[in-house]
This record gives structure tokens, sequence and C-alpha cells, in this order.
């Protein structure tokens, strides 16, 4: 199945499933992760895929708070989880930092990268997630699972 | 992520400086490695590998060794069923 642009979906095809705002500090994510799986646990999402949605919302959440916001807890994060009529997930992860190009990332896996510190959270939601946009000048991040 | 890896950084640099460069890392009670765990297992193995050690892998779980190699750094570690055994290949 090739998938639909993003843009071209309806959001009023979209049902909201939870909506959070929380602090941009580090230690608040788990409890927004925690959220998120109950939803899918309560959608009965298989372990794997709610394992995988779960790590790629994490490490977007994460990049929100240090790099969108530089970890300034007087900033905010918005996490949002939607579903289509097919049953397929959406998280939106948006932040109100100046955004990036992820088109500038480094390759993780070159042999230069392998032994870096960091560098891998993009690179892993891409390769978790069914289809991936960045929005917004790249301050808010859109992520399918089907 | 978070604090959970900043203590596990302090206690790894520790042992390092300690002249501890053999370490095993039982993964067993962690159910996923996120970017910043892989970052602190792969500074860890330059780190002791540069001073003759290494770092052997205990029970990482089926989805943190999928996540292991879907990042490509799955081959750079030795895995093990238990603490003992790999206690026993630094031997």
């Amino acid at each position: 199945m090739s998938p639909e642009p993003d843009a071209d979906r309806p959001q009023k095809e979209l049902s909201e499933l939870l909506k959070l705002d929380f602090p941009a500090d580090t230690e608040a994510i788990g409890a927004v992760t925690d959220a998120i799986s109950e939803v899918l646990a309560q959608l009965s999402v298989p372990e794997q895929k709610r394992l995988e949605i779960e790590l790629a919302v994490q490490e977007a959440l994460v990049n929100a708070v240090v790099h969108g916001c530089q970890s300034n807890p007087m900033k905010q994060v918005r996490c949002r989880l939607q579903s289509d009529p097919q049953g397929r997930i959406v998280v939106i992860v948006s932040d109100p930092g100046p955004g990036f190009n992820p088109e500038l990332l480094a390759d993780p896996k070159h042999p230069e990268n392998v032994l870096a510190g960091h560098g891998r959270g993009v690179y892993l939601i891409r390769q978790l997630m069914d289809e991936v946009h960045y929005e917004k000048g790249g301050n808010e991040i859109r992520m399918w699972k089907y | 992520m978070g604090s959970a890896v900043d203590g596990l950084r302090q206690t790894i640099q520790e042992a390092v400086d300690g002249g501890d460069t053999r370490i095993v890392i039982n993964l067993s009670e962690v159910p996923m490695i996120d970017s910043s765990g892989i970052g602190l297992l792969v500074r860890c193995l330059a780190s002791t590998k540069q001073r003759g050690g290494n770092v052997k892998l205990v029970q990482p779980s089926k989805f943190a060794v999928q996540t292991l190699r879907l990042v490509g750094v799955l081959s750079l570690f030795e895995i093990f069923e238990n603490d003992d055994a790999a206690v026993e290949s630094f031997a």
C-alpha cells in the first residue's frame, strides 16, 4: 500500500485519542509515554507495534524537549495521539522552537558515526514508524503507524 | 533516557576511571533502549576498548536487540545469556 501524502488526509477523519501539553523537562516524558502506552493497550495494539510507537514517540519527545525547548521547563511541548477510520495511529509532537531541517542530519550508520554518542533519534523514528513528516519548519513531527 | 542514562553513565565512568575496563551490563530488566542509551553503550565500548577492555551485554530484550540492529551497532557487542558466561568470556 502506498502511503497517502499526510497533508491530503482530512483532519476531520482523525479521532483524537489523547492530547497532552507538558513542560519541557525530560523527567516529564515518562508520564507522557506511559499515557500513550495505556491508550494503545486499550486499543489492543499488538505489543511489537506498541513498543515501536512508544520508542519513536520517546525519541520525538526528547528531541522536542532538548533541542526544541533547550530543556527550559517554562516552555511547553504538545503531544497528540490520533487514529483514522482504518485504525492507523498518528502521533504529533510539536514544540515552540526554531525547527530544523531533518535532511541535514548525518547518517548514524556511516562508519564515521557508528561510535558517536548521539545522532540516532530521528533515524530510529524513521525506521520504527511507517510514515514520518516534519511540518512547520521542523518543529512539528507527524508519525504514522499502520 | 534522562536520569537513568545519566546514572549509568556516571557508574560506568567511575568504573573505567578506577581501572575497570572489562564491563558486563545486564539488560534483562530493560524493555527498550532509546538513542541516548545506545549512545551510552557505544561510547562505553569505545572507551573500554581504547584501554584494552570490552563491554559485554547480558539478556537484552528481543526489542532491544532489534533496536541495536536497526541503528547498525548490534555487531559491535558480544551478547550472553547470563552474567557468569559474560564474565568468563573475559578470562
